[in-house]
């Protein structure tokens, strides 16, 4: 789910750079005022922790494949939102530097991506409202398994989305905005499942041997009739996104067939073409300089030359060590 | 995941990705160590990083002959900083299959005719195709040779420097400090595991559950008797940044800017090809 350079636009990195950096502002101020005092060794650890789970698979069940986590879901589960959105920025940023997954200009597109929607919209959302570990009885491993799953999914789905618009808005890639969205959310649809089983089988274990470490903030937890509101958008939210998986993979035309059945006329090729019209346009009026057409030999020529400046710099950077 | 640095490949390719990546990470370490030229402040890397990035992924998708051009400068910085360039091509090779993944819808949807070599026309799609790999590459190797030349030690305190705020600054140093412990923790676990398995490594999610649960537990365990360590030397919220003043702005900090950034503006903005005459080389 990294994002890298190469498929976005500065326009658009550097927009998503500012907006993660707001939200990282907000989540210092946020930890200044926490009352937990071992935060900061404990934040640094954890994020070394997420880091080495990551690079375990497991098994997915019923198939012969392999899988390891993000953490976001999971994170926010055991530091809370904030703290956990900042664990894994640093882990991305980390993983951008060290280990070359997603691009310098892309942090903020994935730091929107993969934290912000996990932590920060899944994990309040869905995840908190539906799992009590205040209260002297504990939740059942079926219960943290299912809201896992579905805090997961729906995550994993809205990280999904901001992908497509994010690249679909760069202009970079020729797929059809419909096709390309669909082929994300159906990917991403299937990882998070697989999320979800591996954050819940850590919070099982969690729960069975600490539970007190799920209790992230000691702050008033809200009560009332919000609980409804969010169970019936999480529900609308993943038999929407699996159903638009499920046309994808049955039949690439199936949004576009099922459209034309409905209303008469086939809408969303015109829907995804006006986006992609509407994001060039963007483009070119916010782009800060002009491009020129280039021809064959023009290629042929800069090669050349960057074929020559390599051999010249290497054969200087030899003198240099010989010396 | 790609790792950026990865000697020792014919071992590694028998490891397993954990394996790969401890030994990635202290070969890294050791490589800033040989490599890192001090003659330069991180926050001049950073900068001139940032703005090659910016210009080259401004280029339109389709203008291959104007992205090339920008190969420069990881060709001619990998030298400046004692790397070779090869080697900087060769990891970021590892990054290539994510990005074909995506470009690789490019000439399946776009093929209109761009340019015609003989007898052979290559489609926008084509040339989009690569001109992704291009970016891909580039932006890649940029951050390679940023992080190899002064360490990420060095790219934190340039970050610090830019007035990146001292809280995400610290997380990313302890983070980065914790790394290779918490790998060498999970692969004893994990050897003790498959000790025990009679050579079934293949591991279940309940297992995977508990052992990743316990490794948590460990690290609840190792940050409370780093947070007293911390509090008894006298730590107040945010790490020191003592070598701050050791990564000062130079004159040479100014030339190596103004000329990386000038350069990126020329490729930007004049048609290099045609002002050297290769357009009427055929």
């Amino acid at each position: 789910m990294h994002m890298s350079d190469a498929m976005l636009s500065p326009e658009v990195a550097i927009a998503a750079d500012i907006a993660a950096g707001a939200l990282l502002v907000i989540a210092g101020s946020k930890l200044k005022k926490s009352n937990r005092d071992n935060l900061v060794p404990l934040m640094g650890v954890t994020g070394a922790f997420i880091f080495a789970a990551q690079m375990v698979n497991f098994a997915i069940p019923g198939t012969g494949s392999s899988g390891h986590i993000v953490g976001g879901v999971l994170l926010a589960a055991l530091l809370g939102p904030w703290a956990g959105f900042l664990t894994l920025a640093s882990v991305i940023i980390i993983q951008c530097l060290i280990f070359a997954d997603g691009g310098l200009m892309a942090i903020g597109c994935n730091l929107l991506n993969m934290g912000a929607m996990t932590a920060l919209v899944a994990y309040p959302l869905i995840f908190k409202p539906l799992l009590d570990f205040d209260s002297q009885r504990h939740p059942s491993s079926l219960r943290i398994f299912a809201v896992s799953i579905l805090a997961c999914v729906l995550g994993l789905e809205l990280g999904a989305v901001m992908v497509s618009l994010e690249t679909l808005a760069s202009g970079v890639t020729a797929i059809p905005a419909g096709k390309f969205f669909l082929l994300m959310t159906s990917i991403h649809l299937a990882i998070g499942v697989g999320e979800g089983l591996a954050t819940g089988a850590v919070i099982v274990f969690i729960n069975k041997v600490r539970p007190d470490l799920l209790v992230p903030d000691n702050q008033a937890r809200r009560k009332g009739g919000i609980r409804g509101v969010v169970i019936s958008f999480a529900v609308a939210a993943v038999i929407v996104a699996g159903g638009l998986s499920f046309l994808a993979s049955s039949d690439p035309d199936g949004l576009e067939w099922s459209i034309e059945k409905v209303t008469g006329s086939s809408e969303l090729p015109e829907v995804a073409g006006a986006l992609a019209d509407g994001s060039s346009a963007i483009q070119s009026a916010t782009s800060i300089m002009p491009d020129y057409e280039n021809t064959f030999s023009g290629i042929v020529g800069a090669a050349m030359v960057l074929i020559l400046v390599w051999a010249v710099s290497s054969l200087l950077m030899k003198t240099k060590q010989t010396k | 995941m790609g790792c950026v640095v990865t000697a020792n490949e014919d071992k590694a390719n028998e490891m397993s990705k954990l394996e790969q990546a401890i030994i990635a990470l202290q070969n890294m370490q050791t490589a800033v160590r040989a490599e890192t030229d001090r003659t330069l402040s991180p926050v001049c890397g950073l900068m001139v990083t940032v703005v090659y990035l910016i210009a080259m992924l401004s280029v339109r998708v389709d203008n291959i002959g104007m992205l090339l051009w920008f190969a420069i400068y990881p060709i001619v910085a990998a030298p400046l900083f004692g790397m070779s360039f090869g080697s900087v091509f060769v990891k970021s090779l590892y990054t290539l299959p994510f990005i074909a993944f995506i470009g690789i819808f490019n000439p399946l949807f776009d093929t209109e005719p761009a340019l015609t070599v003989g007898a052979i026309t290559v489609t926008r799609g084509w040339i989009s195709f690569a001109s992704i790999l291009l970016r891909g590459l580039m932006s890649v190797q940029a951050i390679i040779i940023l992080v190899l030349a002064f360490g990420f030690e060095g790219v934190c305190r340039g970050m610090r420097k830019l007035h990146v705020p001292a809280f995400l600054v610290t997380q990313l140093l302890m983070v980065y400090r914790y790394m290779s412990v918490l790998l060498i923790e999970l692969l004893n676990m994990r050897r003790a595991r498959e000790s025990r398995s009679y050579g079934n490594s293949r591991m279940g999610l309940k297992m995977w559950g508990q052992m990743t649960g316990q490794l948590f537990l460990r690290t609840v365990n190792r940050s409370e008797r780093i947070n007293r360590a911390m509090l008894a030397r006298g730590f107040t919220g945010a790490m020191p940044f003592y070598r701050l003043e050791a990564t000062g702005w130079r004159m040479a900090d100014t030339m190596f800017a103004v000329v990386w950034i000038s350069v990126f503006l020329v490729l930007r903005l004049v048609n290099v090809s045609a002002a050297l005459g290769f357009d009427r080389l055929f």
